[in-house]
């Protein structure tokens, strides 16, 4: 029972962060129709821009904001205004495939002009042990689920309780609806852009000092990025982040009880019994047939 | 004797707007319905909703007594049932006789044959007979996408009388298209509905075009059906022209 | 194809074939890794280009088509029928996870190849009972075809253009049946493909199965020509290689692949001169031309025809 609590909080906390790259995949598929396979990739470079900034001297907090903001402008402006708006006039293919070369451009340059070394990367809390009913948990898990849950809580505020937010909402819902309704929508779908930027710089600092920061974690948490949205319904934000929940719990549970060598076969399995049976995921909509 | 086509109780919803709202008609074999209304009255939807394009949020079609609501539109056109597109929609990469050949092809025989089969699927005389009787002769081997916007309306209907269809819906077949290629459009459309005693639905909003092809005519505003009857005594009807003139 | 074009095509094949006699042992495995690499491309080139779906997964075909080849010849089974025991087990299974993954839309299929790629690269690693794990395979014999031994280098690359030809004849056939312009159709406009009673998601799944299936040939091919299979020649990079040949090459034309893959044997070679970091700028070059001219090099090449003939056409005008 133990270790079943034990393996459930750091469960929520890993799901907690893969709610959050999974949001901001599912925010930017229903704004823009970008489906951006070099999410996961985004989730890996924070964590590089951090540890450069340290090199050149700065404290943690201050390269954490360095971070977020190279985030922000790389992983979000440059992205969208150097890669995402020139292709959508071709279409959702070539813009899928550019982001397939993105995530390899992405990944082998922070293999080649940083290292191809895992670094360790700074936790956020010192890792002492707290024993709560005879199980013994870390503080690091607590505070990444803190810092995530705080994250996710000040996601929904934005979007449910703020203009900005359910303009976005709006947006992400029918884009046409909303122009004629009169949301700036351009300047919406910019902000999808930020906001992910935020989100997996965010994601990218609590789940580094568990991975440490490796040029190939991209592989992983893309993977676990998509299989999220799947399986809370791609067209869903609540949908992403119940979908990151769970996987991050069956995730860490399966990794006592199954053999080591099939770890990351867990979610791929779920991901093709979703497709089979209930590919528009848990809560999302059956979509209109168009084809 | 069962109508070709029977709409019952249709409705549709998008969100919290409803855009088809309860309605229900009957096509009899050999008629020309048209379907008339203002702007965003429900025309286009109530189409796609029929054609299997949207799944209705309610409602059925059924189609010479068949249950088609939310068939697939391949599957509805093997039954019979053919349309054009308000927006171009022929292939303009292909040339005019291979748009006409793919139009027919998928009716014949089975995706084996159309493997090892002929490239032509068989269809090359049929292919040229539709390019005579739409008067295209001239520009068989052309590529669609090089033709006028008139002559590619042409093709366009061509292509959905290729499989000789029993129902075609024709979603407004004489958008943008001058006076002089709507004159033969038209006549055209006749001499195929006389030919083969098609029955045809007809979504326009050229007044004078339905009123000289169609033999009776549904009006729709507001996802409902406010009107009912002959081309001239809808033309006079009160509750029409409020419609109309009210947006 | 103007006469032009394929007089190019003639002379490509006449090198193709005398190329052998003008190579050391090395450049002649260079040319054969080409053929394999095109073949596995041509079929990728079905899915994407012509049906229009992305499949990550065609690294993952060949993997099951090399493995195929290489377990069931020791044991005595002949080569071609292992080879089409290859390709008919890549299209089947093909088949089994393309089905549930195109009744929807927003490119499942990419997530499903994803996730199938790597589950069979863990399979391939883990069950070493059968594949013998990250050891590999290695020696799997050159097959001896009714009395032409394949062992030498030249004769193996010659069995390898041969199968080329034979697939790129079958798909030439293919693609000028009613199914090539079913695909034309899928790909251009599937709303109206559909109204005309053309079953978009069927053709679709063909074209998936077809070019998974001809992943499994190239893969058949591999095991005995480079005699070492391991898992992690077959992970998501080979797919990804795979899918940016496709692209460069030009998707959706018929000789895409044979250039794309041509570039990708060539490029470790020519970019030597930026050490290695020779994925990157491929990656980059990758999405500067998505930017530009997503028809790859052959659709380059188009445009530079098209201009120089309207230049001529200019320049013939004037007296």
């Amino acid at each position: 029972m133990a270790s079943f609590i034990q393996l459930l909080v750091s469960g929520l906390a890993t799901g907690a962060i893969y709610a959050l790259i999974a949001v901001g995949f599912t925010l930017l598929w229903q704004t823009s129709q970008t489906i951006n396979f070099a999410q996961g990739e985004f989730v890996m470079l924070p964590a590089f821009f951090v540890l450069a900034a340290m090199n050149a001297g700065a404290p943690f907090w201050m390269a954490g904001l360095i971070g977020i903001a190279l985030s922000i402008l790389i992983l979000g402006i440059l992205f969208k205004v150097i890669i995402v708006d020139p292709m959508l006039k071709y279409g959702v293919l070539p813009l899928v495939i550019s982001t397939i070369a993105l995530s390899l451009f992405l990944k082998e340059s922070a293999k080649d002009l940083y290292s191809s070394q895992a670094q360790p990367f700074p936790a956020l809390v010192p890792a002492v042990d707290i024993h709560v009913f005879d199980a013994v948990v870390s503080t690091q898990s607590l505070a990444v689920l803190a810092v995530a849950i705080v994250t996710v809580v000040a996601l929904n505020l934005l979007l449910n309780s703020t203009r900005v937010g359910r303009q976005m909402q709006a947006t992400a819902q029918n884009p046409t609806l909303a122009r004629i309704l009169g949301v700036p929508v351009k300047r919406m779908v910019l902000y999808t852009f930020l906001l992910n930027a935020v989100l997996v710089a965010i994601a990218s600092i609590l789940i580094s000092p568990i991975y440490l920061a490796k040029f190939t974690n991209g592989e992983t948490l893309g993977i676990a990025a998509f299989i999220a949205a799947i399986i809370g319904g791609f067209n869903q934000v609540r949908g992403a982040i119940l979908g990151g929940v769970i996987l991050g719990v069956l995730d860490n549970l399966s990794a006592a009880y199954i053999s080591s060598q099939y770890r990351g076969a867990l979610p791929l399995i779920i991901l093709i019994i979703v497709i089979l049976l209930r590919p528009q995921g848990l809560l999302g909509r059956v979509e209109e047939r168009s084809v | 004797m069962t109508a070709v086509l029977e709409v019952s109780n249709m409705r549709k919803t998008f969100g919290g707007i409803v855009a088809v709202d309860d309605v229900s008609f009957e096509v009899r074999a050999g008629e020309i319905l048209g379907i008339i209304g203002p702007n965003g009255s429900g025309k286009s939807t109530l189409f796609n909703c029929v054609l299997g394009q949207l799944q209705p949020s309610a409602g059925d079609v059924r189609i010479e007594g068949n249950l088609t609501t939310g068939m697939r539109p391949c599957d509805l056109n093997r039954l019979g049932v053919s349309r054009t597109f308000q927006l171009l929609q022929v292939f303009p990469q292909l040339s005019v006789r291979d748009n006409l050949i793919l139009a027919g092809q998928e009716h014949q025989g089975s995706m084996a044959s159309r493997l090892f089969g002929q490239p032509d699927a068989g269809l090359s005389g049929d292919a040229a007979r539709m390019i005579e009787f739409f008067r295209l002769s001239h520009l068989a081997d052309e590529q669609a996408g090089s033709l006028s916007y008139g002559q590619q309306k042409l093709l366009d209907a061509a292509m959905a009388f290729m499989a000789g269809p029993r129902l075609v819906l024709l979603d407004e077949p004489a958008g943008g298209v001058n006076l002089t290629m709507l004159g033969q459009l038209r006549e055209r459309l006749h001499a195929y509905h006389a030919e083969r005693n098609a029955t045809f639905v007809v979504i326009e909003h050229q007044m004078e075009f339905v009123m000289a092809l169609c033999t009776r005519v549904l009006v729709l505003a507001e996802g409902r059906i406010i009107a009912e009857g002959k081309p001239q005594d809808i033309r006079r009807n009160p509750i029409v022209i409020e419609a109309y003139l009210g947006h | 194809m103007t006469r032009f074009g394929w007089l190019l095509v003639a002379l490509a094949a006449v090198a193709a074939v005398a190329a052998p006699f003008f190579l050391k042992p090395f450049g002649i495995f260079l040319i054969s890794t080409w053929v394999v690499q095109t073949i596995a491309a041509i079929g990728l080139n079905l899915t994407l280009g012509y049906a229009g779906q992305i499949s990550l997964a065609q690294g993952a075909f060949v993997g099951i088509g090399a493995y195929t080849v290489a377990l069931l010849t020791p044991l005595g089974v002949p080569f071609l029928v292992a080879f089409a025991a290859a390709g008919l087990l890549c299209f089947a299974v093909g088949w089994v996870l393309g089905y549930p993954a195109l009744r929807v839309q927003h490119h499942y299929l990419a997530f499903v190849t994803l996730a199938f790629t790597t589950l069979v690269f863990l399979v391939l690693r883990n069950e070493e009972w059968l594949t013998n794990g990250i050891y590999g395979i290695t020696g799997t014999p050159r097959p001896n075809l009714f009395g032409w031994k394949t062992g030498g280098a030249r004769d193996f690359y010659f069995l390898c253009l041969g199968v080329l030809a034979l697939l790129s004849v079958a798909t030439w056939w293919m693609l000028r049946s009613p199914w090539g312009r079913a695909f034309v159709a899928l790909r251009e406009n599937p709303i109206r493909a559909l109204s005309l009673g053309l079953d978009t998601r069927r053709y679709t799944l063909m074209a998936f199965a077809i070019g998974s299936s001809l992943g499994g040939f190239a893969g058949a091919l591999y095991a005995p020509l480079v005699q070492f299979i391991e898992p992690n020649s077959f992970s998501l990079g080979l797919s990804f290689n795979l899918l940016l040949m496709v692209i460069v090459g030009g998707s959706g034309n018929f000789f895409g692949p044979f250039v794309g893959a041509l570039i990708a044997v060539l490029l470790p070679e020519w970019l030597r001169i930026t050490q290695g970091y020779y994925l990157i700028v491929y990656a980059a070059a990758v999405m500067v031309m998505m930017a530009f001219c997503p028809a790859g090099v052959l659709g380059l090449a188009e445009r530079a025809v098209l201009l120089l003939r309207r230049g001529s056409k200019v320049a013939g005008a004037i007296p």
